[in-house]
């Protein structure tokens, strides 16, 4: 059973988190300050942390430091509206993904199966990632649309590579842009130019993006809408091969 | 027993002085006799100060001429000596430096008279036999008179100079203590202390009420000094008067303050037993331009507003903050929690096989969104308030911008068929992308607000010029023409739609705002009343044409 540690000193959030997060098959464990948190991220061994910014006795980015020294369990951060540069700092300090209140549990557990999968991957090495239509090969390299193969230029390609490593999880422009042009560059217009000519590639309508989603003022996100559960893992590997 | 020596405040302070005098001698009755006496003497002590501070210089500078003229006479009897008149603007150039002009011409006749006296033939006797002797002297005259006049302007200026340089390192002083000032009985200490320092002499401000005795130093203002100063106070025109304290028989030069000094209506200003040099009208005038300049400097200052404003505005901005803050956590928190656990009953079977906990729960989740958005509202209208929108100014994809504001009022337009026109080759946009998708979004939730249900909302992107255009056309109630000019002002709400649909009329106010402090504009059209309405953003953009640009993109 999944173990998910909630950190948040607000006990109505933890009542309706646990709610969902147990109507999902998840063990849940809660913590309502940040002490208590870090305790039970030792202690209990969470396979998933889901952690609040505004704890009475630390702040939330030096729990997630804290953790991050010593453990790479899956991090998801509630933040509040309106501070991008915040959920920045906090991505690169080394959470997973972030979640703005208000939100709904489905977009929360979406968040946390993206996150939890990109961590089994890792320790499965499993080479297929899938998003709608769109299949990816990180071994062969190869990219599908609809079944049909993709070309992609080699910068396209790594954008997409990237992307599909943290697929459902938000990737930084400056994690992006440094992947990709491989130098300090800070120029965001370059990254523009090529999400929009990768999107003339894989998205069915250009101009409604659907899977290479825009994250406002933090970075981009391959969005594996509700097909991606871990359940389905398996299957998708499959039919690539069938592919 | 007041002794007026203060023509200087003109004829009405004379007068008032003189009825004063009359008023006040009236009222003090048996004590007449005493104060006249004490008047008196002072006034005797002052005159022989006064003649002995003339007959000194002149006295000094005939004893001058003389040793001059012994000098002459035994080196003369030597050998005989040419340049005696030379030798005699000695004592001219010294007294003149010294004592001034008088002093100078009497050494210059005095040196003459001495010259002719004893040098010139017929020796011993004021004649002269020479026609050359006389046009010598006469030159020497000449010569001394305007060396006197040079010698004792130099004079007077240095003085004046040195006396201007005081008062400006007093007027540093003053202002800096006024800095150090948090009480306006600080502040009164320093305007004393100010005036005490440049008149050289005590001066003590005193309070109109009669209660308040003020700032006192270790030695009190006598009282029969305090009695007339609130007489004249009372009295109410601007005037000064000398008054001699009988108990002690030191001379004060109190002044009436117009308008008065917080509160302290008069200034004392001990002048001592006797006065030498100056005159008690010079001090009065001395005074007069010192308590100007005071006042002049205070209101300039405006210390204590200026601090009491500065206190305000920073208590201001203080609560605006915490207000700002605590209202962002205190009610959007248990928001979210509502928000959160309708999510959550949606998903369990139970509610969500039954219709009627079903319609309840979308009924809260709804409910509950309105009041999150319009939390929201506010808090965004005051922070334009507080401190104006700072965008964070980057490269925008325009595509990326409309799907973000489409997905965030995903659920106001679950209504209405959305039709997107945007233009395949859009150039990016120079914007803060949070600001301009939530300006959107509001022009968004408007058009589906203010257009039946079920009718299409267009979204449309296209290039013009140097701007990208950004328009939302509804099949909706439109505008009127005067709707169009009140558009984007802060709570305006049509009156059609006052009692139809909810809103704080901040929506598109907030859109305005935040698109005009990303350099665009907007606009709106409608060809008139049920015909639909078109709201355009104009964005601004940039070329990004450059070989090194599309070197980027190479593999």
């Amino acid at each position: 059973m999944t173990r998910v540690l909630l950190i948040d000193d607000e006990a109505p959030i933890r009542r309706f988190l646990r709610a969902g997060f147990e109507l999902h098959g998840f063990l849940v464990i809660e913590a309502e300050n940040a002490a208590a948190g870090l305790k039970a991220a030792t202690m209990d061994k969470p396979d998933l942390i889901i952690l609040d910014l505004n704890l009475p006795d630390l702040e939330g980015s030096d729990v997630l430091a804290r953790i991050r020294s010593w453990s790479s369990v899956p991090i998801i951060v509630l933040s509040i509206q309106g501070s991008e540069q915040e959920k920045v700092r906090l991505l690169r300090l080394g959470a997973d993904d972030y979640v703005v209140k208000p939100f709904g549990i489905s977009e929360l557990l979406a968040r946390s199966d993206a996150a939890l999968r990109r961590h089994l991957r890792s320790a499965d090495r499993d080479p297929v990632v899938r998003a709608g239509p769109l299949l990816i090969d990180l071994v062969s390299r190869m990219v599908t649309f609809d079944g049909k193969r993709v070309q992609l230029t080699r910068k396209e390609y790594l954008l997409l590579h990237t992307l599909a490593t943290h697929a459902g999880l938000v990737v930084t422009h400056q994690h992006l842009i440094k992947e990709i042009w491989r130098g300090p560059a800070e120029n965001i217009q370059y990254l523009r130019v090529l999400v929009r000519k990768l999107r003339q590639k894989v998205e069915a309508d250009p101009t409604r993006p659907r899977l290479i989603v825009s994250e406002s003022g933090v970075g981009y996100r391959l969005d594996q809408g509700a097909a991606g559960t871990i359940l389905s893992r398996q299957e998708s590997s499959d039919e690539l091969r069938c592919a | 027993m007041l002794y007026r020596e203060c023509s200087a405040f003109g004829k009405a302070a004379v007068m008032s002085t003189l009825q004063q005098r009359r008023a006040l001698r009236d009222r003090t009755g048996n004590q007449g006799n005493r104060d006249d006496q004490a008047e008196s003497s002072w006034l005797s002590a002052r005159r022989t100060d006064l003649i002995a501070a003339k007959a000194i210089p002149i006295g000094a500078t005939l004893a001058l001429v003389w040793f001059a003229t012994v000098g002459l006479v035994v080196v003369n009897s030597f050998a005989p000596f040419d340049f005696v008149p030379l030798i005699y603007m000695l004592p001219v150039v010294v007294a003149a430096t010294q004592w001034g002009i008088v002093p100078g011409l009497v050494a210059a006749f005095g040196g003459a008279a001495a010259a002719d006296f004893f040098f010139y033939p017929p020796l011993y006797s004021f004649r002269l036999q020479n026609a050359q002797d006389v046009i010598h002297l006469l030159l020497f005259l000449l010569v001394a008179t305007v060396t006197s006049n040079l010698a004792a302007r130099l004079k007077n200026e240095a003085v004046a100079l040195r006396r201007r340089e005081k008062e400006i390192r007093d007027l540093h002083t003053f202002s800096q203590g006024l800095a150090a000032c948090l009480t306006s009985r600080d502040l009164i200490f320093a305007v004393q202390d100010y005036l005490s320092n440049s008149l050289g002499c005590r001066a003590v401000l005193l309070a109109t009420r009669q209660d308040d005795l003020g700032p006192e130093a270790a030695e009190p203002v006598p009282n029969k000094i305090r009695r007339s100063a609130t007489e004249m106070i009372a009295a109410g025109a601007p005037l000064a008067a000398t008054i001699v304290d009988p108990d002690s028989g030191r001379g004060w030069l109190v002044r009436v303050i117009a308008p008065e000094i917080l509160g302290y209506g008069a200034i004392a200003v001990e002048l001592g037993h006797s006065l030498p040099g100056e005159g008690t009208g010079a001090v009065a005038q001395r005074v007069a331009s010192l308590l100007e300049e005071a006042m002049l400097t205070l209101k300039h200052l405006k210390v204590k507003e200026a601090i009491g404003q500065a206190t305000i505005n920073y208590r201001t901005g203080m609560l605006r903050d915490a207000l700002i803050g605590s209202v962002s956590h205190e009610l959007r928190t248990p928001l979210a929690s509502i928000l959160g656990s309708c999510s959550v009953l949606n998903q369990i079977p139970a509610i969500r096989n039954d219709r009627q906990s079903q319609g309840l729960v979308a009924a809260i989740d709804d409910q509950a969104g309105q009041l999150d958005n319009q939390i929201r509202d506010l808090l965004d209208a005051a922070r334009i308030g507080a401190n104006g929108v700072q965008p964070q100014l980057t490269w925008a994809d325009p595509t990326d911008i409309v799907s973000a504001a489409l997905k965030l009022k995903e659920r106001k337009l679950a209504l209405h068929p959305v039709k997107l026109e945007l233009a395949f080759d859009l150039p990016l946009v120079w914007v803060d992308s949070v600001l301009v998708e939530q300006a959107l979004g509001q022009l968004l939730e408007n058009a589906a607000k203010y257009s039946p249900v079920g009718s299409e909302i267009e979204v449309s992107g296209r290039c013009e010029q140097d701007h990208v255009v950004l328009a939302v056309k509804d099949q909706g109630f439109g505008l009127t023409a005067d709707e169009k000019g009140q558009l984007g002002k802060r709570s305006f709400r049509s009156t059609r739609h006052l009692e139809g649909t909810s809103g704080s009329g901040l929506g598109l106010w907030i859109a305005s705002i935040f698109v005009a402090a990303n350099g665009g504009t907007l606009r709106a059209e409608s060809p008139g009343l049920n015909l639909g309405t078109i709201i355009s953003m104009l964005l601004p953009t940039g070329s990004a044409d450059t070989p090194e640009f599309a070197s980027a993109f190479n593999d």
